[in-house]
């Protein structure tokens, strides 16, 4: 069957009541934590992902990709409102969207918004239905070794979710694939097990997920106390339609840039936000307007923030690579569920991909439709006291983790990295490379060993297979490449906001 | 934020809930057995063969005996963890219960020799679920039949490469004794270890690996869409869902053992009117039409034998595959 026989074959289960129940339940949630200042959309899936031993895998997927892009429209409320970016790519969207806010404009400035978020949503997911494919059709040409290179591909990575100094972003990383190595070997004999019973099975990956993220957010928020955010009146969320017509370019330019960059394995949607932003006010026939309340500065990098996101599913299913970190926890759901993403994926589990795909579709209107009049109740929310917040997720937290295994040394773990995840986050060592390296580094392995069996222990037979060659290079240039434009961005930032930023943490 | 809360303390609170219901501690006489909820232990992770194969079983028996009955996932160490649990930490009275399969008992105990339990800590009850294991090669192989497959093992044994999840797995053990009677040269053969089914079918489609020994269930999807095909069945008769794939024997060459199948079992010194209950439950549930359709779904066959049967054939595969282990050099 062809893709669009596929998707439209997905939208059939898409559209079955508990699929769409998933959909708007994820969408719903990463509305919220998208506004929330202090909880973002990678502690959302890190503390729902227990949920995917009761969930169907179609549906615990639905609901955490709903988390994931819908995090992107909240993040744009925080930052128009408050001049509070969720996060480092919505600081561009606080440059204009602050100002406008202060003019009384705060109501268009969201529906523009909304709006670029919804367009660009869309064409990202239109150009997965295209991209990811092409990539899938070569599915059973993938074997170890190809493998072995893509998981080379991914970790480089690393570099540009590794915030602000790559060397600590690889000791993490080394870290992570050291915790990974407890338990069975890929020959079956058990590594760094202490003569335990218990340490042979492994260290379960979603109580260091829980631990690092949830349990994490926690510690934080006692720590560093969430100021309550005022709230104002916000006025007709309904742009003009001059302030429809002035944008259009900028969220049709914005969405691509986004895109583009969402292809990229490995450019954080910071990047994304920032070059949408540069190049609306280069083409910009009023350049001066920009940081004074531009319509085109709103669109542009919200459009860029939402198409990146979609975007991002592209090498997250066709290839297995996590651009961004709730993506690498999507990641770890997928694995859970025992479905590897890669081109066999497609292969394999066609049915389940375009359903999530079709999913897509549906949630992002179901965004547009619960932002544009809601926004006004969404803007109230974040002011749930941290003090109410922080005892429900360490609740759910342990409840979660244990009921993976059933075990109680789940739990024990869980705790024991919320508090290193703390002193990571104190210290300013980036939790992302050791969770990546966590999830990829065993695959790793392990393609290295199958592609050792199948050539005999020679290595060459990384160089002799034209695609595993090809990524190999592939691998280096994009480091070259993400190197390059972390230092373009991070110059950006400073200048803004004249300190010093994370970009990904 | 509201709606969050809910639904994530909702679905807390049924995975407490439905956790507690399999540790109530009411005391009851085994004559009247279950009066009570029963844990069934499965020693690998939701949704794989034997999962299922429980999870059917389970459905089949709270409705038949009107308990509650939790099918709950414990994996880790190939099966070691779970089995530990019931066995060595469970009770003895028949509400702590192990589904298990071939990979989980005499492959293990056959590869592994510092387990913390043995044969004899087992009270075996049935076997459920039988599924024979086929030889599975890339659709376009220059092989017909296995004859001629082994034939080239022989005359090439160097370039024979297979997947298996390790060196104690049944695929191992099933390929051992193929080559051993076909005269083929199992040191040559090199394996690409794999974490199952899922993970070894494309590699043979792909031609990365020459064949996969996996059960029939676990190929079905992959030979039906023509990626794949098998050259033959280890089985006495051939298959329902494969009826055109001949039989080891039927190929010319000398029957072979190995099998997957699951059962059910119980921890040494549990009452045997407890054991006799689930015997008679299991035989009805075999000639339940209901049961066998559930089982048909996941491409499993039925296959019942009684406690006696079950623990003969599972003590004698242990020896015999400790035997292979020993031998070859892969037992640890």
């Amino acid at each position: 069957m062809d893709s669009l026989g596929m998707l439209l074959h997905g939208f059939g289960e898409a559209i079955t009541p508990l699929n769409l129940l998933m959909a708007v339940l994820g969408a719903l949630v990463g509305t919220l934590v998208g506004m929330l200042p202090g909880l973002g959309p990678t502690s959302a899936i890190a503390i729902l992902l227990p949920l995917t031993t009761v969930l169907e895998p179609t549906q615990g997927i639905i609901m955490m990709a709903g988390i994931y892009y819908g995090a992107m429209y909240g993040g744009s409320t925080t930052a128009i409102l408050l001049n509070i970016p969720g996060e480092v790519s919505s600081v561009p969207t606080c440059l204009d969207g602050y100002p406008l806010a202060k003019q009384g404009k705060a109501g268009p400035a969201l529906g523009i918004a909304a709006i670029a978020s919804f367009t660009a949503g869309t064409i990202g997911v239109v150009g997965l239905v295209f991209f990811a494919p092409m990539l899938a059709d070569q599915a059973l040409k993938f074997g170890p070794p190809e493998y072995f290179a893509l998981m080379v591909l991914a970790l480089t990575m690393i570099v540009n979710l590794a915030g602000s100094s790559i060397i600590k972003g690889l000791i993490m990383g080394l870290f992570g694939y050291l915790l990974a190595m407890i338990g069975m070997g890929p020959s079956g004999s058990p590594r760094f097990d202490y003569g335990n019973q218990t340490l042979t099975a492994g260290l379960e990956m979603i109580s260091i997920i829980i631990g690092l993220f949830a349990i994490t957010e926690v510690l934080k928020g006692l720590a560093e106390r969430h100021a309550p955010v005022p709230t104002e009146n916000i006025g007709s969320v309904y742009p003009s339609a001059a302030d429809l017509k002035k944008s259009a370019g900028a969220t049709i330019r914005g969405s691509i840039v986004g895109f583009l960059t969402g292809l990229l394995p490995g450019c954080s949607t910071a990047v994304a936000t920032f070059l949408a932003y540069d190049l609306e006010k280069k083409v910009s026939k009023h350049p001066e307007k920009f940081g004074h309340g531009a319509m085109e500065g709103v669109a542009a990098p919200e459009a860029a923030n939402n198409s990146n996101s979609s975007a991002g599913f592209i090498p997250l299913l066709a290839l297995g690579i996590p651009s961004s970190p709730p993506l690498a926890i999507l990641l770890a759901g997928l694995m859970i569920y025992g479905l590897q993403p890669g081109p066999v994926l497609f292969e394999q589990n066609g049915s389940f991909v375009w359903t999530i795909i079709a999913s897509m579709f549906i949630g992002n209107i179901m965004l547009l439709v619960l932002n544009l009049p809601l926004v006004g109740i969404w803007a109230k929310i974040t002011k749930v006291p941290f003090g109410v917040m922080a005892p429900i997720i360490l609740i759910l937290s342990i409840i979660g983790s244990y009921t993976v295994r059933n075990s109680m040394f789940d739990v024990f773990v869980a705790l024991v990295f919320g508090v290193l995840g703390f002193i990571f986050h104190k210290y300013h060592w980036p939790v992302v490379p050791l969770i990546l390296c966590f999830i990829l580094g065993p695959i790793m392995e392990q393609s290295f060993m199958q592609s050792m069996a199948m050539s005999n222990g020679s290595m060459l037979i990384f160089v002799q297979h034209p695609i595993t060659l090809a990524i190999l290079i592939a691998a280096v240039v994009l480091l070259v490449v993400s190197i390059g434009l972390i230092r373009r961005t991070k110059s950006r930032v400073k200048e803004i906001v004249g300190e010093e930023m994370v970009i990904a943490d | 934020m509201q709606k969050r809360k809910l639904f994530s303390l909702a679905a807390s609170l049924l995975l407490t809930g439905s956790l507690l219901a399999g540790c109530g501690d009411a005391k009851g006489g085994s004559k009247d057995y279950p009066t009570k909820g029963i844990e069934i232990v499965v020693p690998f992770a939701a949704g794989g063969g034997t999962d299922l194969s429980a999870r059917a079983a389970a459905e089949y028996l709270s409705k038949e005996w009107g308990q509650a009955i939790t099918v709950v996932n414990k994996p880790g160490a190939s099966g070691a963890t779970g089995t530990d649990a019931v066995l060595k930490q469970g009770s003895k009275d028949g509400y702590s219960v192990l589904v298990h399969n071939v990979s989980s008992t005499s492959a293990l105990m056959g590869g592994k020799s510092d387990l913390t339990f043995s044969v004899d800590d087992y009270q075996f009850g049935a076997q459920i679920v039988e599924d024979p294991l086929a030889f599975v090669v890339k659709a376009d192989a220059p092989w017909k039949d296995l004859k001629e497959f082994a034939d080239w093992v022989k005359a090439n044994p160097d370039q024979l490469t297979f997947t298996s999840s390790g060196p104690t797995a049944i695929a191992t053990f099933s390929l051992v004794e193929f080559l051993d009677n076909v005269g083929g040269d199992f040191s040559k053969a090199r394996m690409v270890t794999t974490k199952g089914a899922a993970d070894s079918m494309p590699k043979i489609a792909g031609g990365h690996a020459v064949l996969a020994i996996q059960g029939v269930s676990e190929s079905a999807v992959i030979v039906k869409s023509g990626k794949a095909k098998m050259l033959g069945i280890i089985a006495k008769e051939r298959s329902p869902y494969f009826p055109d794939v001949p039989t080891v024997e039927e190929s010319g060459l000398p029957p072979m053992k190995a099998k997957w199948w699951s059962g059910v079992s119980f921890p040494k010194g549990t009452p045997a009117e407890v054991v006799k209950k689930w015997e008679d439950a299991l035989k009805k549930a075999s000639e339940d039409p209901a049961f066998q359709e559930k089982l048909k779904a996941i491409n499993a066959q039925g296959a019942y034998l009684n406690s006696a049967d079950f623990g003969k054939f599972v003590t004698d595969e242990t020896a015999h595959y400790t035997d292979i282990a020993t031998k070859k050099g892969l037992r640890k």
